[in-house]
C-alpha cells in the first residue's frame, strides 16, 4: 500500500543526486573562491555518502506514524546537512561568502526539509526549512538590519514554500492511500455479503414459494397468505436479478434490470441473461411506457389477469412486448376507440416511444388478450442522444 | 416412471416427493447434495431428475453436466427458487430440458415432470426469454458455425415468452400443436449441440483429446 508514497521518495532521492552533481560542478569550476579547496571536496564526499544513505534508508514504507528510528534518521539528516552547510565557513573565502557565493552544499541542502515534510506534514517541513534557512542567512554574517532588505532571503523563502508544498502533497497522498485501502476493504466486505446474501435469499425464496404453493392448495384465508407470500417472492426475486441498475460510464442503463424491478405477483418480466443497454433516457421512457401498459391491464382486466413483459434485444432494435390474458377486444373496436380519442393511455405510450425515436403497436383479439409492442431502435436513439447534448 | 429429486431443502424434497408419489410416479431417491446425486444416479437409474440449482456442494449446472454425461437418455428438469439467469441458461446448455420456478402449482409441476419424461422440452416463459436472448447474443458472432434461429422459431419463442400456451400459439400461427412443440425443441437442441461442439473444439485446441499417458 505504499504505492503513493514511493514516488515522493524517488523524486526526493533524484533531487539529492542531481543537487550533488550540481554542487560538484560548482566546486570544480570555481576553485578561486575557496581557501581550502581540498577540504571542500572532503565535504562533498560526506554529502555523497549521506545521499546514498538517505536514498536507501528513506525507502522503507513510512505512511504510518513515524517510528523512533525514523525520527532519529530525520534529525541526523538535518544535522549532517547543516554541518555540511556550515563547513562552508571553514573552506570558502570569507569575502566570497559575504558577497553571496553558493555554499558548498548548493541546492543539496533542501533534502531534509523535503524529507521532514513528507513524513511529518506541512509544519514539520516548514520547521526544517526555517532551521536550514536560518543557517544559510547566519553563514553570511550580515548585520541584522540588512537581512530583511537583501535578496539573501530569496533562497530560504523558496525552500520554505517547497517544503510546505511537499508536506501538503504528502498529506494528500496518504489520505488518498487510506481512502483507497478503505475502498478495497469495503469492496471485499460487500462481495462477501453478496455471497452470503445469495444463499439466504435462496432460502427465503424457497420458503415463500412453499407458503404460496400450500396456501393456494388449502384455499380460504390460507390462500390470502399464499398470495401475500407470492408478492414478496416476486419482489425479492426482482431485487436479486436487478442488482445492476446503476448508470454505466457511457451514460447507458440496463433496460432489462430496470424492468425486472417492476415484476409483481401478476406481472412476469422475461429478460435475457445479458444486460440490454440503452441510453438513460430511452430506458426511463420505455420503463414509464411499460408501467402505463401494466396499469392499464390492472384497470381493464381485473384482479385475476396476468401480464407478461418480454424484453427482446434484436441488435438493431430492442422490443418490449406486454401481453395480458384478459378478455381482449376485436381489432375494429380498438381502431374505433382510437378514432374517438378514447385511448388516452395508448396515446401516452405512443408519445413516449416517439420521443425516443421508437414506436408502439397495440393489437388485441378476444381470447388472446391485448398485446402492446414497444420498439426502440438503437441507431436513431443514438442520434437523438447526440442532439440532446 | 422413475424420478430422483435433488434439493438441499428437506421441506421441498418432502413436498415434491409427496406430490409426485401421489401422482403415480416412482420416486426412487431424494438427495440433498450434488455429489451424492451423481454417485447414486448410476444405481437408482432415474428417468427424470428434478434438480434444484442451489446446492451446498456441487453446482446444479455441474450436476446436470455429470448426469447427462453418464447417461445421455436421462432427463433433467430444473426446479429453482431464485432462478438466477446465468445458472439457468448454463444448466440448459449443459443438457437440462426444462426449467420451472418453485412457485409453480402442484398441477404444473406434475405436468412438467410428465412432459420431461416423454422427451418434451418444458419451457416456462422465463426460459424462452433466456434462450431467445442467448441466440440474440450469438447472432452478432461472425463464426459461420454459430447456430441461428429461423424467423418462425424466434416468433414461437417470443410467444412462449409472453405466456401463451402451445395451444394458443398453434391457433394463432395456424400450425399443429406438435409443430409448435418441435420448434421449441429445435431451439433447445441447437443450443445444446452448439455447447457440445464448443466443448469438443475447446478440448482439441487445448490438447485434451489425446489419451493420458
Amino acid at each position: 500500500m505504499t504505492n503513493l508514497q514511493a514516488p515522493l521518495w524517488r523524486s526526493i532521492a533524484a533531487f539529492r543526486v542531481a543537487s550533488l552533481a550540481y554542487a560538484a560542478i560548482l566546486l570544480a569550476l570555481r576553485r578561486s573562491i575557496y581557501t581550502h579547496w581540498g577540504w571542500a571536496w572532503g565535504v562533498l564526499a560526506v554529502m555523497t555518502v549521506w545521499t546514498l544513505a538517505t536514498t536507501l534508508l528513506y525507502r522503507a514504507p513510512l505512511y504510518t506514524k513515524p517510528s523512533w528510528k525514523t525520527k532519529v534518521l530525520l534529525v541526523a539528516d538535518l544535522l549532517v546537512t547543516i554541518a555540511a552547510l556550515l563547513a562552508t565557513e571553514l573552506v570558502q573565502n570569507p569575502h566570497s561568502i559575504k558577497l553571496g557565493a553558493m555554499p558548498v552544499t548548493a541546492t543539496w541542502l533542501a533534502g531534509p526539509a523535503l524529507a521532514w515534510a513528507v513524513i511529518g506534514g506541512v509544519r514539520a517541513g516548514a520547521a526544517a526549512a526555517i532551521v536550514i534557512g536560518a543557517c544559510v542567512v547566519a553563514l553570511r554574517h550580515l548585520p541584522a538590519g540588512q537581512v530583511l532588505r537583501s535578496t539573501d532571503l530569496d533562497g530560504p523563502v523558496v525552500l520554505l514554500m517547497a517544503a510546505m508544498l511537499a508536506g501538503y502533497i504528502a498529506k494528500l497522498s496518504s489520505r488518498a492511500e487510506q481512502a483507497m485501502q478503505r475502498a478495497t476493504e469495503i469492496v471485499a466486505a460487500s462481495r462477501e455479503r453478496e455471497r452470503l446474501a445469495r444463499t439466504i435469499h435462496d432460502s427465503v425464496l424457497q420458503v415463500l414459494a412453499m407458503v404460496q404453493r400450500r396456501g393456494a392448495e388449502f384455499g380460504g384465508p390460507a390462500a390470502e397468505i399464499g398470495r401475500l407470500a407470492g408478492e414478496q417472492e416476486a419482489a425479492l426475486r426482482a431485487l436479486i436479478t436487478a442488482d445492476v441498475s446503476v448508470l454505466l460510464p457511457d451514460g447507458e442503463l440496463d433496460l432489462a434490470a430496470q424492468l425486472s424491478l417492476d415484476a409483481q405477483a401478476f406481472v412476469s418480466v422475461i429478460i435475457p441473461a445479458a444486460p440490454v443497454l440503452l441510453s438513460e433516457r430511452a430506458v426511463w421512457e420505455t420503463t414509464a411506457a411499460v408501467r402505463e401498459a401494466i396499469d392499464n391491464v390492472r384497470k381493464h382486466c381485473g384482479e385475476n389477469a396476468h401480464a407478461w413483459v418480454l424484453v427482446d434485444d434484436e441488435g438493431a432494435e430492442v422490443s418490449v412486448t406486454i401481453r395480458d390474458d384478459g378478455p381482449g377486444m376485436p381489432t375494429e373496436r380498438l381502431a374505433e376507440a382510437a378514432a374517438e380519442g378514447r385511448l388516452g393511455v395508448s396515446h401516452a405510450i405512443t408519445g413516449r416511444m416517439r420521443d425516443i425515436g421508437g414506436s408502439a403497436d397495440i393489437s388485441s383479439s378476444p381470447g388472446v388478450g391485448t398485446e402492446v409492442r414497444l420498439r426502440v431502435p438503437r441507431k436513431i436513439q443514438a442520434n437523438g442522444q447526440a442532439a440532446l447534448r | 416412471m422413475r424420478v430422483m429429486i435433488v434439493d438441499d431443502h428437506p421441506m421441498w424434497r418432502d413436498a415434491v416427493g409427496r406430490d409426485l408419489t401421489e401422482a403415480g410416479f416412482e420416486v426412487v431417491a431424494t438427495v440433498g447434495e450434488g455429489a451424492q446425486a451423481l454417485r447414486i444416479a448410476g444405481s437408482v437409474r432415474p428417468d427424470v431428475v428434478v434438480l434444484d440449482l442451489q446446492l451446498p456442494d456441487v453446482s446444479g449446472v455441474d450436476v446436470t453436466r455429470g448426469l447427462v454425461a453418464a447417461n445421455p437418455d436421462i432427463r433433467v428438469l430444473i426446479l429453482s427458487a431464485s432462478g438466477e439467469h446465468g445458472d439457468v441458461l448454463d444448466a440448459v446448455k449443459a443438457g437440462a430440458t426444462g426449467y420451472m420456478v418453485k412457485s409453480a402449482s402442484r398441477a404444473e409441476l406434475i405436468e412438467a415432470v410428465r412432459r420431461t419424461e416423454s422427451g418434451d422440452a418444458v419451457f416456462s416463459p422465463g426460459l424462452a426469454g433466456l434462450v431467445l436472448g442467448e441466440f440474440r447474443r450469438m447472432a452478432v458472432s461472425p463464426d459461420p458455425n454459430t447456430p441461428r434461429l429461423t424467423e418462425r422459431e424466434a416468433e414461437v419463442l417470443r410467444m412462449v415468452g409472453t405466456g401463451l400456451s402451445y395451444k394458443q400459439i398453434a391457433e394463432r400461427l395456424v400450425l399443429s400443436h406438435r409443430t409448435v412443440q418441435n420448434h421449441v425443441q429445435n431451439t433447445l437442441n441447437k443450443l445444446q449441440l452448439h455447447n457440445r461442439v464448443d466443448l469438443v473444439r475447446y478440448a482439441i485446441e487445448h490438447g485434451l483429446d489425446s489419451a493420458p499417458d
